[in-house]
């Protein structure tokens, strides 16, 4: 299997396709042939594109290939005239056969291990994260249904697609037949045990939460993914590690561990995504305050701040030693 | 001795009205009734027509709380002689139950449990349900040798009914079996049994 060197796997791209007039899904697998890290549905790498200027900004797209395939992966790139570059970068500059640095895939949306149904809800681009979950629940024999809406007939390839694989069980909005998507429609007098998961823009993502909650939803069932808040990023900071007395500068678009890792340190992890616990770090020193973004450690845990999730939790501080 | 804390069994809660249900189902035995009294008067009336109370007089105590639950306005109130039945009346509710619905529990820790078995198989979620205990805390044992399950256990040291086996009841709850775990009191040393005493926890 092919191992992160300095937290990032250095993939080739065998193949880009336009699935869209906005999309192209690349094809990326390891320069020597070998199997790539496992990933589960739901799963995102990101990837690190180099400018010009020597600066790389870090792109958080889905693995959209099979989590039971890990001979490569894919990701879906939208161009996005956002002023950052990212994906035009991708979209103008990268040909098949060059190398890409891609992280090793992390999991902030995966499936409910106890759904009875599993509900998705999808806009645009928004469905690359759910290819991999329905090739899981596929496999396994889970109960599911995707609503999807795209802008218009030449964007619907990717829908197009899952309905070929899985028939009915996949509706299409705005494939030219002027149906729209109605959230509240959708999620309205579902049986017991039931999970919506979204993905889309921001607008279509609050609004599938509002509809839940108006049908009397708790959160527990409701997932949801925006891609803006992918990763851990925000202000920079540094870290001492204890053992060998390294400084690391994290900065503000990788996560404490991607900094580490960078580095040439190791730390435990599994998720990637502060769900699993695996990464729990004990904080020896602290200047300031830890900002806890994971769901695992306790409340009371948080409040003595002396344990930390390098994964995604991040530090306001002017000194902060973990026992690394 | 074998008494600590039990650490494994659950952390009850104490009911009050979900406000964002849209549909509600309380289902309580024996003592549980007072708490559903409780419950039910702090409802308001749109709340009351949307729930459905299922109650087992079936007690350990000998407490009925069935007069005092007649006296709601509820959408429907389902009475049951055993708790077996109430647990099947429940499994019978939440088959076609909705998105939306919110679950009520109270009465001994075994109808907690095994309630709560029913509720998990539908994909309810801890926070659609709360569950109140009420009543003396019997427990409900389960044999690691036959598998039989007994209810209202009062004593450290009984015999299974299921394969005449001396037991001692040890302090671990399982949440995956509702009950405590019995295994063969002579286990180290045929024929001397453990200090029998009254389970007061
Ligand atoms: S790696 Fe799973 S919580 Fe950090």
């Amino acid at each position: 299997m092919s191992e992160a060197q300095h937290g990032s796997l250095r993939l080739r791209v065998d193949r880009i396709e336009p699935v869209t007039p906005e999309i192209n899904r690349y094809t990326l697998s390891a320069e020597d042939g070998s199997w790539l890290p496992p990933f589960s549905g739901g799963s995102h790498v990101r990837v690190l594109i180099p400018f010009d200027d020597g600066q790389t900004r870090r792109n958080a797209y889905s693995l959209m290939s099979s989590p039971y395939d890990t001979s490569k992966y894919q990701i879906a790139v939208r161009r996005i005239h956002d002023g950052k570059r990212g994906s035009i970068t991708l979209h103008e500059k990268v040909r098949e056969g060059d190398a890409l640095l891609v992280t090793t895939p992390a999991n902030l949306f995966p499936l409910s291990k106890h759904a009875r149904h599993h509900v998705f809800i999808a806009g645009g681009v928004g469905v690359t994260p759910i290819y991999s979950q329905l090739d899981e629940l596929n496999l396994k024999g889970g109960s599911f249904e995707l609503h999807l809406a795209v802008r218009g007939p030449e964007h619907a390839t990717l829908g197009r697609e899952l309905q070929e694989i899985y028939g009915e069980r996949v509706r299409l909005y705005g494939d030219g037949d002027g149906s729209r998507l109605n959230a509240s429609d959708v999620l309205a007098g579902r049986p017991l045990g039931t999970h919506a998961y979204v993905c889309g823009p921001a607008r279509m993502v609050d609004d599938v939460i509002g509809a839940a909650h108006a049908h009397g939803w708790t959160d527990s069932n409701i997932h949801f993914e925006r891609f803006e808040d992918l990763g851990s990023t925000g202000a920079p900071f540094s870290v001492t590690l204890a053992r060998s007395g390294a400084v690391i500068e994290v900065s503000p678009e990788q996560s404490l561990l991607e900094a580490v890792e960078e580095a040439g340190h190791k730390l435990p992890y599994l998720c990637r995504g502060g769900a699993c616990g695996e990464c729990e770090t004990e904080v020896l020193e602290l200047d300031g305050s830890i900002d806890h973004r994971d769901d695992w450690l306790s409340e009371s845990d948080r409040c003595t701040n002396k344990l930390i999730m390098p994964c995604v939790s991040r530090a306001t501080c002017t000194k902060i030693v973990i026992n690394a | 001795m074998l008494i600590t804390g039990i650490k494994s069994r659950p952390v009850y809660d104490e009911l009050t009205p979900m406000a964002t249900g849209l549909s509600h189902v309380a289902a309580a035995q024996g003592s549980g009734g007072g708490v559903l009294v409780r419950l039910l008067g702090e409802m308001t009336p749109e709340q009351l027509a949307t729930t459905t109370v299922l109650y087992s007089t079936e007690s350990f105590t000998g407490k009925n709380h069935l007069a005092d639950l007649q006296a709601f306005p509820v959408r429907e109130l389902l009475v049951f002689p055993s708790n077996t039945e109430a647990v099947r009346g429940l499994d019978a509710f939440l088959l076609t139950a909705e998105m939306g619905t919110r679950l009520y529990l109270s009465g001994s820790e075994g109808f907690i449990g095994t309630s709560m078995q029913v509720a998990t198989s539908y994909g309810m979620n801890t926070d659609e349900v709360l569950r109140e205990h009420a009543g003396s805390f019997v427990r409900r044992v389960w044999c690691a040798h036959c598998s039989h399950y007994s209810e209202n256990v009062t004593r450290r040291v009984f015999r299974c009914p299921g394969c005449e086996r001396d037991l001692v009841v040890r302090d671990h709850y399982s949440r995956r079996l509702a009950a405590f775990q019995g295994v063969k009191a002579d286990g180290e040393v045929p024929g001397e049994l453990p200090d029998d005493e009254e389970l007061d926890t």
